[in-house]
């Protein structure tokens, strides 16, 4: 008598089509939405342009320029239509490459992979002139260099992105790897309750969120920053090559009006704190705290340089420094050739 | 019981003279399956005696108790009143010297018919050589030997019935009962069955007690048959067959008629008024 | 192995290719930039070099580990409870409801305080896999169990087949079919909870490496790469089941 099986599909047949199926849904969900023509080429200074703006994960008084310059009808007077959008970092980046956002705030340390792996932005405009990721300890933990971070626990969110970067370039100004402290990962980001309650020595974190937290609660802070080191780009606008080409003028509008804005908001933090709260009424709950974090960003909005060049002015020798040191980094997040600095900056949006 | 059928009942409460003990003796039985608050007594006050070697049929109509009593003789259910004794000790559970075989082949459809047939010595912690040697000599006696590396889902009916006789008698049981084994197949090749077991009696010389609802079958195998009826089931008659043994199909027409048929058929049609008179195959 | 090649392999390859033609259709009707929906040629290359350069492979099998143990925790845990359930009433009256409750919270809520209170090391990721893989493995082995035919039980016992025999014998081979169900559905998500675990905090994976390619070094290709890796996985893993599962089951009509 001859065996015979069950008619029913082999295993391999019905897994292989599965692949084919998931990889066709993947990419669908994957990929954002295809890039759309937008604006009017040129945008003439009668005709008002419409700019999508895109600020970081969450509406917080660190944009208050953007929120000043929307509301004192700065934007509107240049001939400026702009909206808000709220996205994290590695989002904003390919959406302004896209194109499909016009003008964004993005991380410099996250710009030199981006351009490296070919997406088609460019800096043109420096906000953060200090980088604002910092290693910050309880003054009373004896850490008063980079060096006294040896064998000390440090909490980080992980071992990747801008802080880590930032820890890498302070550790190996005075010789030291990650590995020869005792680093501790907290994907949650709740390094700085850690630190509060004594559970690591050390940590790193914004200067102008978690070194708030801590000093605001009554603990005096140790910060170190990383600008001696090397001195990074921080955060600063960025935008689409093809959107550069035609939007130059109204994206130049866009730029003029935000220094000004800032430049108000550095003389009047009130100003900067009310035009934040009026945007943004949740942030009104707490704004003892608010207006803290507003004056640490604005120590972060001028350093040496753009105090001798101008606002907004880009350091090229900083990025080149910067560039150098991240394609020697292990595991470094450049592959190939490192992006020149014309890949990388577009100073022709800046006030001349 | 009526006393217009002949009948050899053996009366409860006789005394007897010390015999040798019989293979199969049942002292006022009863029984009654319970569930929740309601009991159905099953069967009631069945008294008979199976000597050693014979084959004795049980006969009834559904509903009769014959399943109740053959599991009740294997030790799977215990009786609410009266004995069992098997060789002349009682009956505490399931035994090696009792084989089962049910209405249903129950074969493990994840093994080969020879592991199968093998399943009892396997649970009795023989070797697997003993076992594999034992279970080809049972496929044989059976005629499966050539089937013995395919899965139950691969053979007949008939086939797995086969195996199921084939497994109960892998301890050497004394006694073998079988709970209507060939119910569920066509009535010739159910005819070609009846010869076969036949035949496995006489190899094998143990005791067989066979659940049947055929008449024609119960004549053909039986040295005498019992007769279960009403609800719950009492031993209505026990009619000898005084028919020669080897017996053939052939012989099996003329027996139909006979007047062993006609007792049998009498004493079913007793006390089952109620029970439909298509429940016994004529 | 002709038969194989023609019933299996070639329907088989034909489908992947129709997936990748349109695929790459797609990329150039859309005209979509690497960065955003890289090419499968693209993709493959990237493949191949994250494998050749050391990228993929610690990852893939960090990754592996964590399935692999959390997957045999909770499917051991999970066929002895399933038995459990199906055999004790009391027990199934007391754990059930709190067994449902515990599915019924999504393990993407879950994961983050798994991940505070045991780490970021392969523990939480183990821990999230196991969870994940319980209770359809339980279940599983629960009906099946149950579904073990009375009358092959009653059978054992009239062959007087001990406790521990019914056990072995009968109800573990009787209840092996629906296990493997259950072996099935828990393997596939084993692969979803290691990577959840990993986002939720890790170092090596490759969940974490789909966060770093999109995150860090916003290599869109190596993102794909590993997506498709993952896939592969995923198959590999369920491919295997339906052997041992082929050897141990069988054909029982």
């Amino acid at each position: 008598m001859t065996k015979h099986f069950p008619h029913r599909h082999s295993p391999a047949r019905r897994g292989t089509a599965a692949i084919g199926l998931a990889l066709l849904a993947l990419m669908t969900a994957c990929s954002p939405s295809a890039p759309s023509p937008s604006g009017s080429p040129g945008g003439s200074a009668a005709a008002t342009t419409a700019l999508t703006v895109g600020l970081g994960y969450v509406p917080n008084v660190q944009f208050a320029q953007f929120y000043l310059a929307q509301r004192a009808g700065y934007y509107r007077d240049a001939g400026l239509s702009v909206t808000f959008e709220n996205k994290i970092d590695p989002d904003l980046i390919r959406l302004v490459g896209l194109g499909s956002v016009d003008i964004g705030i993005a991380d410099g340390t996250s710009v030199i992979p981006a351009v490296s792996q070919g997406i088609p932005i460019k800096y043109v405009a420096t906000i953060y002139a200090k980088f604002p990721n910092v290693v910050y300890a309880k003054a009373s933990s004896g850490i008063n260099s980079a060096a006294d971070l040896k064998g000390r626990k440090l909490g980080t969110p992980g071992k990747y992105g801008s802080s880590w970067i930032m820890l890498q370039a302070l550790l190996d100004s005075v010789g030291l790897k990650p590995s020869d402290l005792d680093i501790q990962l907290y994907p949650d980001f709740g390094q700085g309750t850690a630190l509060t309650q004594s559970a690591i020595d050390a940590a790193t974190g914004f200067v102008n969120n978690e070194v708030v937290q801590l000093e605001l609660d009554g603990t005096k802070a140790k910060v170190l920053t990383v600008d001696q080191a090397v001195p990074l780009p921080g955060n600063g606008l960025i935008a689409g090559t093809r959107t550069i080409e035609t939007k130059r003028a109204a994206l130049r509008a866009f730029v003029a009006a935000t220094l000004r804005a800032m430049a108000e908001i550095t003389a009047d933090p009130q100003k900067g704190l009310d035009a934040s709260i009026a945007a943004v009424p949740a942030l009104g709950q707490n704004p003892t705290i608010q207006l803290a974090v507003l004056k640490a960003t604005i120590a972060t909005w001028s350093d040496a340089y753009t105090q001798a060049h101008g606002a907004g002015s880009i350091d090229r020798a900083a990025w080149s420094t910067t560039v150098a040191f991240i394609a020697r980094l292990p595991d470094s997040p450049i592959s190939g050739t490192p992006p020149t600095l014309d890949q990388l900056l577009d100073e022709s949006l800046l006030p001349s | 019981m009526s006393a217009r059928a002949p009948s050899l009942e053996v009366p409860p409460g006789t005394t007897r003279e010390p015999t040798p003990p019989s293979a199969i003796s049942v002292r006022g039985l009863d029984f009654g399956y319970r569930s929740g608050s309601r009991a159905r007594s099953a069967v009631a006050g069945l008294s008979f005696e199976v000597a050693h070697g014979e084959l004795v049929a049980v006969i009834g109509a559904n509903g009769t108790g014959k399943s109740t009593l053959l599991k009740l003789i294997g030790g799977l259910l215990t009786p609410d009143a009266g004995s069992i004794f098997v060789d002349g000790e009682a009956v505490r559970g399931p035994e090696a010297r009792v084989g089962l075989v049910f209405q249903e082949p129950r074969l493990l459809p994840w093994r080969s018919t020879l592991s199968n047939v093998a399943f009892p010595l396997e649970l009795a912690g023989w070797t697997s050589a003993a076992r594999v040697a034992r279970a080809a000599e049972l496929l044989e006696l059976v005629g499966l030997a050539d089937v013995a590396d395919l899965r139950p889902h691969q053979l007949s009916g008939g086939m797995r019935q086969r195996a199921s006789i084939a497994r109960a008698l892998a301890l050497e049981p004394s006694v073998l009962l079988l709970d209507e084994p060939f119910s569920a197949l066509d009535a010739l090749t159910r005819e070609r069955f009846n010869d076969q077991l036949q035949g496995i009696w006489r190899q094998t010389g143990s005791t067989i007690l066979i659940v049947t609802h055929s008449i024609p079958e119960a004549i053909f195998l039986a040295d005498h048959v019992l007769v279960l009826s009403g609800r719950p089931g009492r031993l209505a008659a026990q009619v000898p067959i005084e028919l020669p043994r080897p017996r053939t199909v052939n012989e099996l027409d003329a027996a139909i008629g006979s007047a062993a048929a006609a007792t049998i058929r009498g004493a079913l049609q007793l006390d089952t008024r109620d029970a439909d008179p298509g429940e016994v195959a004529p | 192995m002709t038969r194989w090649l023609l019933r299996d392999l070639l329907p088989t390859a034909a489908v992947a290719a129709v997936v990748l033609a349109l695929w790459k259709l797609l990329v150039v009707l859309g005209g979509y930039p690497a960065f955003v929906l890289p090419a499968p040629e693209v993709v493959a290359a990237r493949l191949v070099q994250a494998f050749a350069d050391g990228t993929m492979e610690p990852n893939l099998w960090a990754t592996l580990v964590e399935i692999a143990i959390g997957f045999a925790i909770g499917a051991g845990f999970a066929v002895v409870t399933g038995y459990l359930l199906a055999r004790s009433h009391l027990v199934e009256r007391l754990l059930s409801p709190y067994l449902v409750a515990a599915q019924a919270t999504p393990i993407l809520a879950l994961a983050p305080l798994i991940t505070l209170w045991f780490g970021t090391g392969l523990l939480s990721k183990v821990i999230i896999c196991a969870l994940i893989v319980f209770f359809p493995v339980a279940v599983a082995t629960m009906v099946g169990v149950r579904s073990v035919d009375r009358q092959l039980l009653e059978m054992g016992r009239a062959f007087r087949a001990t406790r521990a025999q019914v056990l072995l014998k009968l109800e573990v081979p009787g209840a092996l079919p629906s296990i493997f169900g259950g072996i099935r559905v828990g393997a596939t998500l084993a692969v979803i909870g290691a990577i959840i675990g990993e986002w939720a905090g890790g170092e090596t994976g490759l969940g974490v490496l789909i966060n770093l390619a999109r995150g860090s070094l916003f290599d869109t290709p190596l993102l794909f790469a590993t997506l498709v890796t993952i896939a592969a996985l995923g198959v590999t893993l369920y491919l295997a089941i339906a052997a041992i599962e082929h050897r141990l089951v069988g054909e029982r009509g």
